[in-house]
């Protein structure tokens, strides 16, 4: 009976860690193809209401060349304004733990 | 949207189960940390352009002081806050 059971369990059993594994990638996968979807979501609607804002005091027709050049640089600075924040909050944090 | 069965879940072994649930601590205080990037970033770009048009997409030196100054001032606040509030409490 040991003979026969105990390599087929282990064969089973690794067969289901296997699977495991796959399943396991495949949900770490998922969250952090969420968490990314996130996170843009969050600096697009930042951008927006922040550019919209300060580029289109008084909406017209349509976009003129003028508001149009104000989003991109507005974009860009927010972007880098984005990446200064970061920098200097994560300072903080290693500061904060010594 | 979610492709990953109950069943198939079910049958996850003890290893597995635990590498995921520290993977999704590790994400989460990392999106928490992202999420903060945001609301500062949020509040500290609308202060240090409040009075002055966008006229350039990048920083001068002044504007970089300004958003490291907003972030470090707020935390400062916030550390004040807390400790005021734990003082009241005694």
């Amino acid at each position: 009976m040991a003979l026969f059971g105990a390599p087929s369990t282990s064969t089973a059993s690794s067969v289901n860690s296997v699977q495991s594994q796959q399943l396991k990638q495949q949900i770490q996968d998922q969250i952090s193809q969420e968490l990314a979807v996130a996170n843009a979501t969050e600096l697009v609607n930042k951008i927006t209401e922040n550019c919209f804002d300060k580029c289109i005091t008084n909406p017209q027709i349509s976009l003129n060349p003028q508001e149009d050049g104000c989003v991109n640089q507005c974009l860009e600075k927010y972007m880098r304004s984005w990446n200064v924040i970061s920098k200097s909050y994560i300072t903080r944090i290693q500061q904060s733990n010594q | 949207m979610s492709s990953i069965s109950q069943a198939a879940l079910q049958n996850l072994d003890e290893p597995s189960r635990k590498e995921i649930m520290q993977f999704i601590e590790s994400e989460n205080s990392k999106s928490k940390v992202q999420m903060s990037i945001h609301s500062f970033t949020d509040m500290c770009f609308k202060k240090c352009n409040a009075h002055k048009p966008i006229t350039s997409g990048t920083l001068d030196f002044a504007e970089e002081q300004c958003l490291t100054n907003c972030l470090n001032r707020f935390l400062d606040t916030n550390i004040k806050v807390v400790q005021a509030l734990q003082g009241a409490q005694k």
